[in-house]
């Protein structure tokens, strides 16, 4: 034993062993574990986001000029941090500035053991959360969001749809066009700092900016859409509809430039909808049975086929008999009934009788329906007219249902006299104001249209679509049509309804309604409809107006949808200053 | 003894720790700025950590020389009782503002541990040990020269009142277990060279660990870090408390050979707590790696070993005691912390002397390596041969031999 082993010896070892062991544990972590710490420092580090792509605005036309209906405002969430964020003063600060933005229940938050991080409140504007970040409550963040905002409230919900909370676009054209509306969300990947805010520390940072969505502008007139909308309000007021669905539309271009269905919902708070029907759209979304309104179609394919002319003859019963089902003339008159009546007068007076003898002269047999007539029927109504076929309109459709000319079924030649007069099947508004459109217009079918093109540097620039002009009927057909159409409406101009040194021409139509897989008969269940046309004297019709006037329940005639058509067609013809040929 | 040059290694291990503890804090000060105004809703500027660290290092430098070139140690030695009077007293009192909710005392986390004098805080546990140092320096040479060591009454109750009230004060009343380790090798360092016989020392330290024990294993709060560390050392999923010390290690880790350089720690972002005090070694794993974390610890390890050459070669008793008194404090310091940093024992809280944020614990430290250094200047040449193992004289050389002969 060395004389000297002192006690500094003992902690000089201490010191030198104590140190050892703390430089081969450094050699461990810094030299042999380094590439497993950078794995998982890359693991925490790296910030993987998604760069939100800013979604497209919806415009409307204000004459010419488009004009925002569906706009993206800044939004604010408030997130806390519950184990540091102090409970009565974010409390009393959300309960100050922002009482209508809480989302969540404070007192359960808090609750909550270990929780970490919660969105309280959200889509708080600008203003209040200035408010909240300089009351300087410890731990609250403010999260950045958007939100769409609706310049113009309630008006064109059901056409326009909504975004939910996922950034998807729900009914409307939100949802049909979300694709286009919302682009393409960019990535960034990078190291971040503990609150996720990117650093320009490392070297494989990777950004790929977001593809922003595209300003859509609609076809739509904003002006004419909330007229219309106000219009129709008041009819459902005055009567016992509960609901009313209104298409205007460019009989020449297709392009539509009014469409609703009341009631509107709130779109900023689409949640409060009771019931998700709120959200459809009646015009594109929902087949029913148009009802006499499809005599124009019948007619137009008898005379097309040149069949019969407006001036053709039949004799009018009170009812007809078909496969043993008795068929009759809503209208029974004494000055109508056992008389010999022109195809013109039975389209003014709407007799089933007569819609029912254009088919049996389609079919070559005055006296009976045949196969023949059944398939011509069929070609005009599903191939020519495109009944019961999605249009391509640029929104979410329904298509509708037509029976096949030779279906296995009991009393088909039943069913085709009843599709003479628009029951027994079933299409769109959309698709029966486009093969009305094709009636009036000259006897060209051309694919509807609601959107003008996107908005890029203040210019509309048109999106490529397959769009089709079929020249469905002749000329002489179509003007045949137009007089019939507006002989329809003469009592109207005598009235002083429609005004002199225009074209008004319309049809009514007054649907039963299938209750319990039957026809109500009872007639206490109606759905009202009217289509009709307005333009110069002497000139082709500039637009076609579709009303539909429906309530649960509640009988609505073709005559009540037509004084909602005559309050529509003036209003049309005031607001886009249609001049009358005097 | 003859004045001469003082201990160039300490002075200079000194002052480079000082340094670099400076360019660390200035590069990652704004970080740290930024997570507590992001956090807390702070309003720090970039700089501010930068210049509260540059004014703890200019008070520190002043106590440092006044220590080592102004004030002599023999008037420092008569202050011995007046100065731990005064830091007990601090500590009582903090205790008892705290108890009584007072805002001059500064709670974090739950734990009481400083003054809040407006302007700065202060730990008083930071002068207590200095406090202490010098104390049992004196009492301890006092005691021996009276050659009353070792007895009960003389020596270890007066001792163990000391002792005793200054754990209370910081272990229970601050829950400063850091502190505590420290203070605990403060007085079993100077004990080992004050000449306490072998048997009792042994049955000291026996003692004290047993109650160590036991205080651990009776806090439920104490238990969830010792937990934590084994939790991480075996590798399992981070959870709230293994967190600073899986972050710690994944600096340091990351850090590899050379380290990832000045300013581009990411761990300093946010991710690493307390990432500019206890955990600054980390950091500087992560911004230096293995060769400047070698390098500092090469620096700690020069300084260590020189304090104990210098205690070696100093002739009296109470300033022998009173350096190796820095040595432990330096060493408990600097191994709690790394050995916490690299998860070899459970974190425990405590600075690493002379590098991180901090003015308290920089200032009594660098006071009393200052004293150390004045201490150097009167070393002799060789080393003197003050007690072994066994008590010189008793015992003398047959202690190893009989004992090798039990063994």
């Amino acid at each position: 034993m060395p004389k000297k082993f002192s006690r500094i010896q003992i902690l000089k070892t201490v010191t030198l062993v104590a140190l050892a062991i703390i430089a081969v544990r450094l050699f461990a972590i810094q030299i042999i574990e380094h590439d497993a710490w950078v794995a998982k420092a890359n693991e925490q580090h790296t910030l993987l986001e998604t760069i939100t792509a800013k979604r497209g605005e919806i415009y409307m036309m204000d004459g010419s000029e488009p004009t925002p209906v569906v706009m993206n405002q800044t939004v604010y969430q408030v997130i806390i941090d519950p184990a540091v964020t102090k409970k009565d003063e974010i409390k009393q600060v959300l309960e100050t500035y922002a009482k209508d933005y809480i989302t969540a229940n404070l007192d359960d938050i808090y609750n909550i053991e270990g929780l970490r991080y919660y969105v309280v409140a959200k889509n708080i504007p600008y203003s209040i959360a200035t408010k909240i970040a300089e009351a300087e409550v410890s731990s609250v963040w403010l999260k950045k969001g958007n939100q769409r905002v609706y310049p113009e409230g309630e008006m064109g919900s059901t056409l326009l749809g909504f975004v939910n909370a996922d950034g998807i676009g729900q009914y409307g054209v939100e949802g049909s066009l979300n694709k286009l509306l919302s682009g393409t969300d960019g990535l960034l990947k990078t190291i971040s700092d503990v609150n996720n805010v990117a650093l320009s520390i490392g070297t494989d940072n990777i950004k790929i900016p977001a593809e922003d969505g595209k300003d859509v502008v609609l076809s739509v007139d904003r002006g004419l859409e909330k007229g219309i909308e106000e219009i129709a309000a008041t009819h459902i007021e005055n009567t016992a509809a509960t609901n009313a669905a209104v298409l205007v539309m460019n009989p020449n271009t297709g392009e539509v430039i009014a469409m609703t269905s009341l009631p509107n919902y709130d779109p900023a708070n689409y949640g409060q909808v009771k019931d998700a029907s709120a959200y459809i759209n009646q015009v594109t979304e929902v087949p029913y049975e148009p009802a006499s309104i499809f005599k124009n179609f019948t007619f137009s394919a008898a005379i097309n086929e040149e069949k019969m002319t407006a001036d053709t003859t039949y004799f009018n019963t009170p009812y007809t008999e078909v496969d043993g089902n008795k068929i009759w003339n809503a209208e029974q008159r004494a000055t109508l009934n056992n008389q010999t009546l022109t195809m013109k007068q039975a389209l003014y007076w709407s007799l089933n009788v007569g819609s029912i003898q254009a088919l049996k002269f389609l079919g070559d047999n005055p006296d009976e329906i045949t196969a023949t007539g059944r398939e011509r029927l069929y070609h005009y109504y599903y191939d020519k007219f495109r009944l019961g076929q999605a249009t391509g309109i640029e929104l979410i459709e329904a298509e509708g249902f037509i029976w096949d000319p030779h279906a296995e079924i009991y009393g088909l030649n039943a069913a085709y006299a009843n599709m003479t007069f628009g029951q027994n099947l079933s299409a769109t508004m959309i698709q029966t104001a486009t093969a009305f459109s094709a009636v009036v217009n000259g006897g060209y079918w051309r694919t509807p249209t609601i959107v003008k093109g996107t908005l890029e540097n203040n210019e509309i620039i048109p999106i490529d679509s397959e769009k089709v002009e079929d020249k469905i009927l002749s000329d002489e057909t179509s003007a045949t049509m137009r007089d019939m159409l507006i002989n329809n409406r003469n009592y109207k101009v005598r009235s002083g309804i429609d005004k002199p040194g225009y074209a008004i021409g319309g049809k009514s139509g007054t649907a039963q309604v299938v209750v319990n897989g039957a026809y109500d008969d009872t007639m206490s269940n109606l759905v009202g409809s009217y289509i009709g046309f307005v333009g110069s004297e002497g000139e082709l019709p500039e637009y076609v107006i579709m009303v539909k006037m429906w309530g649960e329940g509640q009988a609505l005639s073709g005559g009540e949808a037509q004084n909602l058509f005559d309050s529509l067609s003036n209003y049309v013809i005031k607001y886009l200053k249609i001049k009358p040929v005097l | 003894m003859r004045k001469h040059k003082s201990d160039l290694v300490i002075l200079f291990a000194t002052l480079g720790l000082m340094v670099l503890g400076l360019i660390v804090i200035y590069a990652i000060g704004p970080m740290r700025a930024n997570v507590l105004n992001n956090a807390y809703g702070a309003n720090y500027d970039a700089n501010y950590f930068f210049i509260g660290q540059l004014r703890s290092v200019a008070i520190s430098l002043a106590a440092f020389f006044l220590s080592f070139k102004v004030i002599p140690y023999k008037y420092v030695k008569k202050f011995a009782k007046p100065i731990i009077i005064v830091a007990l007293s601090l500590s009582a009192l903090l205790w008892v503002l705290s108890l009584a909710g007072s805002s001059l005392a500064k709670c974090e986390l739950g734990e009481c541990r400083w003054f809040n004098l407006g302007f700065m805080s202060f730990q008083p546990a930071e002068l207590l040990k200095l406090a202490l140092v010098i104390y049992l320096a004196d009492f301890l040479a006092r005691k021996k020269e009276e050659g009353t060591i070792g007895q009960f009454r003389e020596f270890w109750l007066p001792l163990i009142i000391v002792a005793g009230a200054s754990l209370f004060f910081v272990v229970i009343a601050q829950g400063d277990l850091g502190t505590g380790v420290a203070i605990i090798a403060i007085i079993f360092g100077t004990l080992l060279v004050a000449g306490v016989p072998a048997k009792q020392y042994l049955i000291m330290l026996a003692v004290v660990f047993t109650v160590a024990i036991g205080a651990v294993a009776t806090s439920s709060h104490r238990m969830e870090r010792i937990y934590a560390w084994l939790d991480t050392i075996q590798g399992a999923e981070v959870t709230d408390s293994t967190y600073h010390i899986e972050n710690a290690m994944l600096a340091i880790g990351t850090g590899g050979f050379f380290g990832v350089g000045i300013g581009n720690s990411v761990q300093a972002t946010g991710y690493l707590p307390e990432s500019i005090n206890d955990s600054v070694f980390a950091i500087m794993g992560e911004t230096f790696g293995f060769v400047g974390l070698f390098a500092i610890i090469a620096v700690f390890g020069a300084l260590l070993i020189r304090m104990l050459k210098v205690a070696d070669h100093t002739a009296s008793p109470d300033q022998r005691i009173l350096v190796v008194g820095v040595f432990s404090w330096t060493l408990a310091q600097v191994a709690v912390n790394i050995m916490a940093m690299t998860g070899l024992v459970p974190v425990t809280g405590i600075t690493l002397p002379l590098l991180s944020y901090g003015g308290t614990s920089m200032l009594f430290i660098a006071f009393a390596l200052g004293l150390v250094l004045q201490i150097s200047c009167y070393t002799s040449r060789e080393g003197i041969n003050h007690e072994d193992i066994s008590s010189r004289g008793r015992l003398g050389g047959s202690h190893y031999s009989s004992r090798r002969r039990r063994s």
